[in-house]
Order: C-alpha cells, then sequence, then structure tokens
C-alpha cells in the first residue's frame, strides 16, 4: 500500500482492521486474556456478518439471485416487502419458520436432523480465511488456502446424509449423483489451484494477495485456464444451475431436497447462497487479486474492492444459471475426467514449467506478463486442440430443418427435395 | 460376482406429481443406476369421459368440450370439430370465415408452440429463462384471442359453419404487431438454445426415432416430421383453404429431441409467413353460414382432421340424425405420439427420459379427455 | 503446546469426539451410521493436528479422508446391495473381541515402555514448503514408489471393474 494518506488511527475506514484491533488493545487493559481472545473471534465474526453475509444476503439474494435473473427472464421478481422489494428474504425466513418441518415416517430421523446443522456449519468457517483488507482476516493461518478446500469438503457429507436418510428415491438419486460428482470433480478443482499455489509460491491467501500486489498482475492474467476450469469445478461442487444434477428439479423434483421442508430446507437454501459467495470470495482472493485493485486501494477501503470483485463473480454464476440448460450427470462425469483433468495437469505443466524459468531469471518482474501474454494464447489453443481431440465439431450440427414444399413420404438426408 | 459390480434395478415414479410431466400423467421407470431399462405409462389421471359427455349434447354445445381437451391450442379443437360437423352436415364456410379460422389456427401453433419449445427447454434445465421468453410472446397472442373471441385459454370461438364473431377493428395491428416481433423472438430462441453445446449434448441423438418407428407408431406432427418425413395435413389434405397459402414443411435429420425443436422453431416460422398472407388477403363478406342452432346431420358418419400444433386432430363423428352425435370420437395427437415413448427411453438415463417427454410435447387434458 | 487453558479444553474434547465416535463405527448396526461416524472420527483427529501445530497434515487429513475418502467408502456403501440392513450376523464378534483385546494389550505395552521425550520449543519444519522440500529430496525415492504404486493400483482398478461387455467392445474398436 502506498504510504499516501495510510494511517493505522482507529477511524481510518479504508482497514476496518485498525478499528478492532484499537477495540481490542483497550480491552486487553481490563480483562482477561481468554475474554479478549474469545472477543476477538467474535468482533471478526460479527464484523465480517454485518458487512457482507448480511448485506450479501439482502442484496445479492434479492437483488442477484431474484431480481436479476427475473430480469433476464422478463419478469420484475420480488418488489412489494419493504423498499424496492428488500426485505423479502427476512420474509421468506418468516414464513419458514412457521412452517411445518415434516418427516417422512421411514426416514432416519437422527440423521435427518443433523443435516443440515452440518450443511451451515462450514459455510460459516470458510470465510474465517479469507482476507477483506490487509488486515482483515479472521485466522490468517499458513495453509488457508488448504483450510479452505478441506472445509469445503463437508458440505458434501452433508447433502449425501440429506439424500440419504429421507428414504425417498428421488432423494437417493440426489445423493448417488452428488457423491459421485464430488469424486470427479475434486481432482481437477485441486490440480488447476495447484497451477495458481506454484505461480504465487505460497498456499496463504494473504500471501496470493501480496503477491499480485507486489507483481502488480492478477493470477488469472497468468492462468486463464485455471479461473475457467476452477469456476466450472466449483459450479459442480456447489449445484450450481448449468450442472445442479443433484437437486435438478426437471428430472428427480429437488435430489435430496425432496422430503425436507420448513427451516431445515431454508437452511439448504439460504446457505447454497452462502456457498457460492465464499467460492466468489475465494475466486476473488486467488484469482483477482483479493481486496487490491493496482494501487486504487489506497484511495478506496480494500474490502469494499473485495465486496465487488466477490459480486462481480457471483453475478457469473447467477448469469449461468439464467442462461444455460442443464448437462446429464455421465457427461459431466466425462467432461471432467476427459476434458478438465487433462487441461489441468496441461496447465500444471506449463506453470510449472515458467516457474522453473523465472526461477532462473531470479523472479525478473517483467517476466510475468510475457508469460502472462504466452498463457493467454496457450490456454486458447489446447482448449481449442484438446477439444478437436476429443471429436468436438460444432459444423456437423445443422441448427435449421431442411424445408420442403410438396407433402411426401421419407427423405433421406442429403436428397434435394 | 466375476468381477463385475452389479447393482439392483429400482422402480422410479416419475409422475402423476413431478414438474416434468406436464399434468398428471405418470412413467412407472424401472431403472438401473441412472439407466432406464423399463418404462410403463400410466394415464388416466385426468379423464372426464368427454366423448361419452358429448353424446348427449347437441352439436354447438359440445364446441367448448373441445376447448377442453388439448387446453393449449383449444382454437384448432374448435377448428377440428367444427370440420367434422360441417363434412357431416354438409355445410360450407365463407371465404371470411375460413380466412379468419386459417389465422387463429396458425395464431394457435404459434402460442402452442412457444409453450412447447418454452417448456422443452426447462426439461433440459435452463431454468425458466426460455419458458418465460416465450410465455412474454405467448401472452400478446393470447391478447388477441381475448379480444377477439373473450377468453384466452378456453376460446370457444369457431362456430359450425364459421366463427362466432366478426373480428374487431383493433385485431389487425395487434396481429401485425404479433407477425412484427415474431421472427426476432424466434431468432432468440434460437440463439439461446440451438447453437448451445449443452442444450445440443443434451438432446441429440436422445430419443431417436426412426422413420420405421415413426410411421408404424402412426405418430403424426413435428414427431413425424423431426424424423424426416414430409408430412403435414395442411399440404396432404388441405382443409379451410391452406392450399392458396405458401408456405414450406420442416422435417428434420435424425428424429432426435434436437430435431423435433428445431423443426417446431422453423414451424412459427412458417405459421407466421401463413398469418402474413392470409391477412393480407382476408376478403369481405360473411364470416359464418347460418346454421339451425339444433342441429340434426343426415344418418352418416363423417372423419375431419387438421394439422394442430401436436399432430394430426382428427374428430370422428356418427349421426342418427338425432341433435346430439351418436358416437364421438377424438384421436388425439398426443396420446398417439405418446406410444412411442417406451421404445424412445428405454437404454437412455432418466434425464433423457424426461427431455424425451418433453419433446413430444404432450398435453395431458387431450390424452385422457 | 499443551498449556493453557484453551488447548487443553479442546483435546479433552476432541479425545471424547474421537473416541465416541470411533465406538460409534463399532456398535452402529447401520453401515452408513458407522460411515457418519467414523467421518467424525477423522475430523477429531484432523483436530488433534491442528493441535499440534501440524496444519497442513490437518488440512490433508481433512481433504483425503473426509473430501475423497470417506466420499469413496459411501459411494462403496451404497453400491452394496442390502447395505443399509441390521447388520446382526455375530459370527465374527468372538475372533474380533479377542484381536481388539490381543491390540490392545501390545499398545499400552508400547506406550508405557517408551521413553517418551517432550520438546518445549515448537517443531520446526511443519511448515509447507519444508514438508514439500523433504518429499522432493530426502524422501523423494519412497514418494516416487508410492505414487507408481498408487497409479498401477488406478489401472489395476479400471481393468477389474470392466464388464466383459465393455471388453468385447474395446476388441472391435
Amino acid at each position: 500500500m502506498t504510504p499516501f494518506l495510510t494511517s493505522d488511527r482507529w477511524y481510518d475506514i479504508r482497514d476496518l482492521g485498525n478499528l478492532s484491533s484499537a477495540i481490542l488493545e483497550a480491552l486487553d487493559k481490563v480483562l482477561p486474556f481468554e475474554v479478549v481472545y474469545i472477543l476477538a473471534a467474535v468482533i471478526g465474526f460479527v464484523a465480517s456478518f454485518l458487512l457482507f453475509v448480511l448485506p450479501s444476503q439482502l442484496f445479492v439474494g434479492v437483488y442477484g439471485e431474484r431480481r436479476l435473473i427475473g430480469r433476464m427472464q422478463s419478469r420484475l421478481g420480488p418488489n412489494r416487502v419493504g423498499p424496492f422489494g428488500l426485505l423479502q428474504p427476512i420474509a421468506d425466513a418468516i414464513k419458514l419458520i412457521q412452517k411445518e418441518a415434516l418427516t417422512p415416517t421411514q426416514a432416519d430421523r437422527a440423521v435427518m436432523y443433523v443435516a443440515p446443522i452440518l450443511f451451515v456449519m462450514p459455510a460459516v468457517l470458510l470465510w474465517a480465511v479469507i482476507p477483506f483488507g490487509e488486515h482483515m482476516v479472521i485466522a490468517d493461518i499458513p495453509v488457508s488456502l488448504m483450510y479452505f478446500l478441506a472445509v469445503s469438503s463437508l458440505p458434501v457429507i452433508a447433502t449425501f446424509m440429506a439424500g440419504w436418510s429421507a428414504n425417498n428415491k428421488y432423494s437417493l438419486f440426489g445423493a448417488m449423483r452428488i457423491v459421485s460428482m464430488v469424486i470427479s470433480y475434486e481432482s481437477p478443482l485441486v490440480l488447476t489451484l495447484l497451477g495458481a499455489v506454484v505461480l504465487t509460491g505460497t498456499i496463504s491467501l494473504s500471501g496470493m494477495v501480496a503477491w499480485a500486489d507486489e507483481f502488480n498482475i492478477w493470477v488469472v492474467f497468468v492462468q486463464p485456464l485455471a479461473l475457467v476450469i476452477y469456476f466450472i469445478c466449483v459450479s459442480a461442487e456447489l449445484n450450481r444451475t448449468p450442472v445442479d444434477i443433484a437437486e435438478a428439479e426437471s428430472e428427480i423434483v429437488a435430489g435430496y431436497l425432496t422430503e425436507y421442508s420448513g427451516m431445515k430446507w431454508g437452511l439448504f437454501y439460504g446457505m447454497d447462497i452462502g456457498y457460492a459467495l465464499a467460492a466468489s470470495g475465494f475466486i476473488t482472493t486467488v484469482f483477482l487479486g483479493g481486496w487490491t485493485f493496482f494501487g486504487l486501494e489506497a484511495w478506496i477501503p480494500g474490502w469494499l474492492i473485495f465486496i465487488a470483485k466477490t459480486y462481480l463473480i457471483y453475478f457469473l454464476f447467477i448469469w449461468t444459471r439464467g442462461t444455460l440448460p442443464r448437462l446429464r450427470a455421465d457427461q459431466l462425469m466425462a467432461f471432467a475426467w476427459k476434458f478438465l483433468l487433462p487441461l489441468g495437469v496441461f496447465n500444471l505443466l506449463i506453470v510449472s514449467t515458467e516457474r522453473m524459468l523465472w526461477f532462473e531469471q531470479d523472479y525478473a518482474k517483467g517476466l510475468v506478463y510475457v508469460f502472462a501474454a504466452v498463457n493467454i494464447a496457450l490456454s486458447a489453443v489446447l482448449v481449442y486442440v484438446w477439444a478437436r481431440f476429443n471429436g468436438y465439431r460444432p459444423e456437423r450440427t445443422p441448427t435449421r430443418p431442411r424445408l420442403v414444399k410438396q407433402a411426401g413420404g421419407y427423405i433421406p438426408v442429403g436428397e434435394r427435395s | 460376482m466375476s468381477g463385475v459390480i452389479k447393482s439392483e434395478p429400482f422402480v422410479i415414479n416419475i409422475g402423476p406429481q413431478h414438474p416434468s410431466t406436464h399434468g398428471v400423467f405418470r412413467i412407472k421407470a424401472t431403472v438401473d443406476g441412472e439407466k432406464v431399462i423399463d418404462a410403463e405409462m400410466v394415464m388416466g389421471y385426468l379423464h372426464r369421459s368427454m366423448e361419452k359427455l358429448a353424446e348427449e349434447r347437441t352439436y354447438t354445445q359440445n364446441i367448448p368440450f373441445t376447448d377442453r381437451t388439448d387446453y393449449l391450442s383449444s382454437m384448432s379443437n374448435n377448428l377440428g370439430y367444427c370440420l367434422a360437423v360441417e363434412k357431416l352436415a354438409g355445410i360450407e364456410v365463407p371465404p371470411r370465415g375460413n380466412a379468419i379460422r386459417v389465422i387463429m389456427a396458425e395464431l394457435q401453433r404459434l402460442a402452442s408452440h412457444c409453450m412447447a419449445v418454452g417448456a422443452f427447454a426447462n426439461d433440459t434445465g435452463a431454468w425458466q429463462t426460455p419458458v418465460m421468453w416465450a410465455f412474454r410472446e405467448r401472452e400478446k397472442i393470447l391478447d388477441i384471442f381475448e379480444v377477439t373471441s373473450g377468453a384466452r385459454l378456453t376460446c370457444n370461438y369457431m362456430r359450425i359453419g364459421g366463427v362466432a364473431f366478426d373480428l374487431r377493428p383493433e385485431f389487425e395491428p395487434m396481429v401485425r404487431r404479433v407477425l412484427r416481433d415474431f421472427p426476432p423472438f424466434i431468432d432468440e430462441m434460437e440463439g439461446l438454445l440451438s447453437g448451445n453445446e449443452i442444450f445440443i449434448a443434451r438432446t441429440k441423438g436422445v430419443g431417436v426415432l426412426t422413420p420405421e418407428m415413426a410411421t408404424n407408431a402412426s405418430l403424426s406432427g413435428p414427431m413425424l416430421r423431426g424424423s424426416g418425413i414430409a408430412w403435414d395435413i395442411r399440404k396432404a389434405d388441405p382443409y379451410c383453404g391452406y392450399e392458396q397459402y405458401d408456405f414450406d414443411i420442416p422435417i428434420g435429420y435424425n428424429g432426435d429431441s434436437y430435431d423435433r425443436f428445431i423443426v417446431r422453431l422453423e414451424e412459427m416460422r412458417q405459421s407466421v409467413r401463413i398469418i402474413q398472407q392470409a391477412l393480407d388477403g382476408l376478403p369481405g363478406g360473411p364470416f359464418r353460414t347460418e346454421v339451425p342452432l339444433a342441429l340434426r346431420p343426415p344418418k352418416g358418419e363423417a372423419y375431419a382432421r387438421i394439422e394442430s400444433p401436436r399432430g394430426e386432430l382428427g374428430y370422428y363423428l356418427v349421426s342418427d340424425e338425432g341433435p346430439s352425435p351418436y358416437r364421438f370420437h377424438i384421436r388425439p395427437p398426443s396420446f398417439i405420439n405418446l406410444s412411442a415413448l417406451k421404445e424412445m427411453t428405454v437404454g437412455g438415463t432418466v434425464a433423457d427420459a424426461i427431455v424425451v417427454l418433453g419433446s413430444i410435447d404432450i398435453v395431458v387434458g387431450e390424452i385422457d379427455r | 503446546m499443551m498449556d493453557g487453558f484453551g488447548p487443553s479444553l479442546a483435546f479433552w474434547v476432541l479425545a471424547a469426539i474421537t473416541l465416541v465416535a470411533a465406538g460409534g463405527v463399532m456398535v452402529s448396526r447401520n453401515l452408513l451410521h458407522a460411515v457418519l461416524f467414523l467421518i467424525l472420527t477423522f475430523v477429531g483427529v484432523a483436530g488433534f493436528f491442528v493441535l499440534l501445530s501440524a496444519d497442513f497434515i490437518a488440512m490433508a487429513q481433512v481433504i483425503i479422508y473426509v473430501g475423497a475418502i470417506a466420499v469413496l467408502v459411501l459411494f462403496a456403501v451404497l453400491l452394496t446391495p442390502r447395505s443399509s440392513r441390521d447388520n446382526s450376523e455375530t459370527r465374527w464378534a468372538a475372533p474380533g473381541i479377542l484381536l481388539a483385546v490381543c491390540l490392545a494389550a501390545i499398545f499400552l505395552f508400547v506406550v508405557h515402555d517408551t521413553a517418551w521425550r517432550t520438546v518445549d520449543a515448537a517443531p520446526a519444519n511443519l511448515s509447507a514448503a519444508s514438508l514439500g522440500r523433504a518429499l522432493l529430496s530426502t524422501w523423494v525415492v519412497p514418494f516416487e514408489i508410492a505414487s507408481v504404486l498408487l497409479t498401477a493400483a488406478l489401472v489395476g482398478a479400471i481393468m477389474l471393474t470392466r464388464s466383459p461387455e465393455e471388453e468385447a467392445e474395446d476388441a472391435l474398436a
């Protein structure tokens, strides 16, 4: 950060970490250490909740997920509750709490009861390692990227429990699908993140942001393919619509959520947004330079930049949800194994080579821009070549039917009428 | 076990209450993992005994029944029934009546195909966007129906010998607006879905119907044309003066779900062409020949067929010179088209079965009657 | 590492969770419940790693055991016919108990007889970078052997699960 205007006074809102550390220091003088220790966590949680989760649920939950998709679908979306319909999620929550949470008689009651709780916990835990600003991270652990991956693999168990315990065939279908999806998509996901890790040489999220700040380039420019693959994989893991086969509404009713009702269902639904937001925040931190914006963060609070970028990525989730049809389960599997995984390996190979070259050049600053240009071109070529290699021929699909003037019998393809 | 993982097949009910069965229809599918190994169709949940009820009512009173068979294309159903009665009683329809009928039937085809295309896209998982876009356009057509007949869905507009009312002055500008808006909308749908990789992957090669299968199951409409058979009642056995209009029959390549989809889109284009011609050459004169209210057609039988949005819609009437038909039978295109469902779904996955069902474009009111 | 109120509390809570979950794996009659308890055990063990300042290993434990292996086990259970049956066949109970007692005796013996060294300073070489360096320099041969073994296992698994029909298809192609 540039020294201009920067201070570590508590009133400097560009870094809210100053405020919280001022509070904690003052408290440290009067309270025992254990209490301050717990208070620090509470302050961090409350701050990130007030700053991010609550506005996100209101703005993203309504304006993104519903109003924006409403615009895409040429309808209005919720606009009655509160100003501009902003209080709709609160009204929904009240409605859901009032509703009876039914449990089928043949269900595994304990597992069905625990599943939504287990689903919510990781969504909250994920935010602990995401840096909102320079000092604004609740737990700045050195392996935060691994932490994020570890915690984000937990909700799968919860969704599986939900699907299996309901004793409903549709739910079981959903559970089976989500488990097989996770097996397939976990490997390309980790492989692509490995690309970013090799490039930046750190598995700390703060370290990655610092890398982007130091070299004045975002990881996405050097690793464009990694972002694309990661985005697809994370959509698959989060059950977002183009690949939401675990709760495919038109096929298996609501998948693992079929038998859930009331607030138990509401927890799953609300945390879907939570996970997508966390994934957006993670993409922002790893690929888009986190809270930095090429020096702009000296004037604009870093956390605002972070939130803006996160919403931008979240918009991509909404956009794909609003436009794309859903793939079939076996197609998704094939896509992960035949397409994403090899591309991830190629990407890792390329970035490792570059890292070697870079190391030999003593981490020259200019070289990373060369890598960026090379990688963008290489990614495009790689995707094209690999797609052709796998037998992708778009020109063989005519999008208009043949036209004939006279009614008659069967007209074989290729015959003029 | 011989080293092969065997899973137990189990039965899954798709329907009668399922988001993708378009009503109360049920497929009892036996699945092995994701693969469908047997499919049994269960229908009759919406049976209202229309054919028997119609034997107790006069010929004119039966027209509202036909609204409620294929409730997504009531105009076409009215038309088919009226044509059958006219054939039975030997009634001529004035040219203006015929032209209005053609315009209405084609508008109904547009509205129905909007629904078919949108719901089909919904079944492939395109979450509501295509169906909402299609509904937006369908609304405009339903507005026209409302202005003309007073009802949006169950129009009850055709009468024996013509149509119920003459066109209102605002009819023509409204139709012109639809004609202006529709081709861009079809292009929009094409841009959203026809070239979409995921959509192609989901529908191409899914539910393939060979020409032999299609003809053996006596399919009709877009199902038959999707398999590459150039068959259209409007061309093969013209009614209401369809022979005067210039239009083409779109036919598909392999008979898969994708072909049925693009055939429907192209049929919408052709319908716009027909409406354009019919509206430009709309003759004056009476819109209906006067027919006695208690019509008693001579003894005999008649079968009239039209190309409804879903295929060959036939009405078979037998008269015993009484005021109500002795026998009233409908040949519903959805019902006959559905007979190929098992052949198309077995061997595919559950997701494919949904897509195939969507591509048939069933209306349960018509299947169960 | 174990001084202070927080870490000791965490230790006892984690110990209770891990042990109860491990007991649940044994006792529960429902195979799915056993797997879920197993997952809880894995998470508890990961917690111990965190307590020992081995962050990287803790995260790897969660990713690999909870995220991958447990999910695979769940998958296997789903593919097993009658997986949720009442597992009341007790033919193996007596030998199982005998084996468990023997193992416990050996463990207790080893634990009791080992001269445990206590280290005051935090272990220095547990960061991810040093782990990676160790894996790719000192321990590179075992590392590579393990990866070759895993690849062989992967190929073998695919070969084993192929159905005769698929073999025939490939032979034609």
